[in-house]
């Protein structure tokens, strides 16, 4: 009886559904996280009685034909990229963009990370630093004893050094953007790196054409609306639930038959 | 006298088959752009093994044949995504997918764009519009669709001006239920139909069609065959009693 495989791959499905619905829930405080949705397609189709065969030798056809299903696979968990509400907190170094870009990070090996998560800090030697204490590129250094940082809308940083009235400038952050945001590769820490399907970064400057600007003392909330999380909840719960009793019933027909044998 | 166990197995065998529908429309209940199946039968008229030289002449046999599957081509509710490129088809329209075996259609619109560039599907299929594979530059962004496909993008330096990347083609077919499910969300057009374009189906930019099963009739369906399955199975241990009975009681040699 294939509909009790068929009903298997519906649970399975719905199950990947729950998990990419709870990992949504789990991030709906995260900074700067961007919602999945879990995608299905249908699987192979047995043609049984197949559409245009002749019936006769008159030329008649078969209009419609046998063809039935095999179940459900999904085919990836795209993410949703749209900006994510700001919420304002006042840190010098609590930055958001507004817009398309992604602050660009050095890792421990050498290779850059990508991420939208901006509430950096400032390591022992003054470095713009992530929460992880990876630097921030282009790699600026805040000079002790200054005073009044300001990050403006373009990513310059400025600080007002000791025994001095006027600002000076220590550099402009880089912000990269991408071809197709959705393709880049999450691997935890609110980092994402670079695949063949995200296309290769472009490094820009914040409130450029195409890239988005720098909003200072703010972070950017992720995407997660629980409502629309907690209505695909439900459903995949019910689909879940509809799927089993695809397989009871399955089973049910099976005992039938062998209860004809006595 | 085996005729009502032939009978009964006809009708078990389409009912299995009926079963393997359901569970594959419920087992797609989530699956973007999916139509429901539905079995039909039709009554088959045993040709052989019959008798009509007496008088009265044997009755005609009936037995049930799957005749084919008909599809639900109903809309299915359009869920709200946010995602500037997913599309849902509003009308009977289909959107063009090149696969390496040749064009397909879909109403699946959650779309994504490749590492060149190009608008796909999930899958990594190319869409085409009126020219070809739609390709946007790495610095397009602000990608717009509107109701007729078209697909403007906002170009780096440009501000408000859009430029449009190409058109989506959107086709129908006179007879949609002559399409073949091809799995992957695709439908594949039989030699001889013609897909024509279809100037009256509208796209809804980030929205997505959803699957148009529907839970209830698909249990109540799941009932009706379960039921009728153990009835059947009743009928022909009934008839296997029968037998038994006659052996027995018919061929009572005395030891």
């Amino acid at each position: 009886m294939r509909a009790l495989n068929t009903a298997a791959t519906g649970m399975m499905a719905q199950e990947l559904n729950v998990e990419v619905i709870a990992n949504n829930i789990a991030n709906m405080t995260t900074t700067g996280y961007k919602r999945q949705r879990a995608e299905f397609e249908d699987m192979l189709y047995e043609h049984v009685r197949r559409i245009g065969t002749q019936t006769s030798t008159q030329g008649n056809i078969l209009p419609v034909g046998v063809d039935i299903g095999s179940g459900v696979k999904t085919v990836g968990t795209p993410r949703i990229v749209t900006q994510g509400t700001l919420t304002q907190t006042g840190g010098k170094l609590d930055l958001a963009i507004q817009g398309d870009g992604y602050f660009k990070i050095q890792l421990p090996d050498g290779t850059f990370a990508y991420t939208r998560d901006g509430s950096f800090q400032m390591d022992a030697q003054g470095r713009i630093v992530t929460a992880q204490g990876n630097v921030v590129q282009p790699g600026i250094t805040i000079p002790a004893n200054s005073s009044a940082l300001t990050i403006n809308s373009q990513g310059q940083v400025s600080v007002i050094t000791q025994g001095s009235t006027n600002p000076t400038t220590l550099g402009q952050l880089t912000i990269t953007t991408f071809l197709n945001e959705p393709g880049l590769l999450p691997i935890g820490d609110n980092l994402f790196t670079e695949t063949p399907a995200s296309g290769p970064p472009t490094d820009g400057l914040a409130a450029t054409a195409g890239v988005g600007s720098i909003q200072q003392g703010n972070l950017e909330n992720s995407n997660v609306e629980p409502v629309t999380e907690i209505s695909n909840l439900i459903q995949a719960q019910r689909a879940y639930e509809m799927n089993s009793k695809v397989i009871t019933a399955a089973d049910q027909m099976l005992q039938t038959t062998s209860g004809l044998y006595r | 006298m085996e005729n009502a166990l032939l009978v009964g197995l006809s009708r078990q065998m389409v009912l299995e088959r009926q079963m393997d529908v359901v569970a594959n429309n419920v087992a797609n209940m989530n699956t973007t752009g999916f139509k429901a199946d539905n079995a039909m039968f039709e009554e088959y008229l045993m040709p052989v093994a019959r008798e009509n030289r007496f008088q009265p002449a044997d009755r005609v046999l009936d037995m049930v044949n799957d005749r084919g599957t008909w599809r639900n081509m109903g809309a299915g509710p359009i869920q709200q995504t946010g995602n500037p490129l997913d599309v849902a088809l509003n009308g009977d329209g289909y959107l063009v997918v090149q696969t390496p075996a040749g064009e397909r259609y879909t109403r699946n619109g959650s779309l994504v764009i490749n590492g060149q560039g190009q608008l796909v599907t999930a899958d990594g299929q190319p869409v085409l519009g009126d020219n070809g594979p739609i390709v946007f530059q790495p610095t397009d962004h602000s990608v717009m669709i509107t109701p007729d496909g078209r697909v403007t993008v906002t170009e780096a330096g440009a501000t408000n001006t859009e430029s449009q990347r190409g058109q989506l083609r959107i086709v129908r077919f006179a007879a949609p239920q002559q399409l073949q499910k091809e799995g992957n969300n695709l439908y594949v057009a039989p030699a001889g139909v013609a897909a024509t374009p279809d100037p009256n189906t509208k796209l809804i930019q980030g929205s997505i069609e959803k699957s148009n099963v529907s839970g209830v009739v698909e249990i109540s369906r799941l009932i009706q065959i379960s039921r009728s399955y153990a009835q059947v199975a009743q009928l022909l241990s009934n008839q296997s009693d029968l037998h038994k009975n006659a052996i027995s009681q018919l061929a009572n040699v005395p030891t």
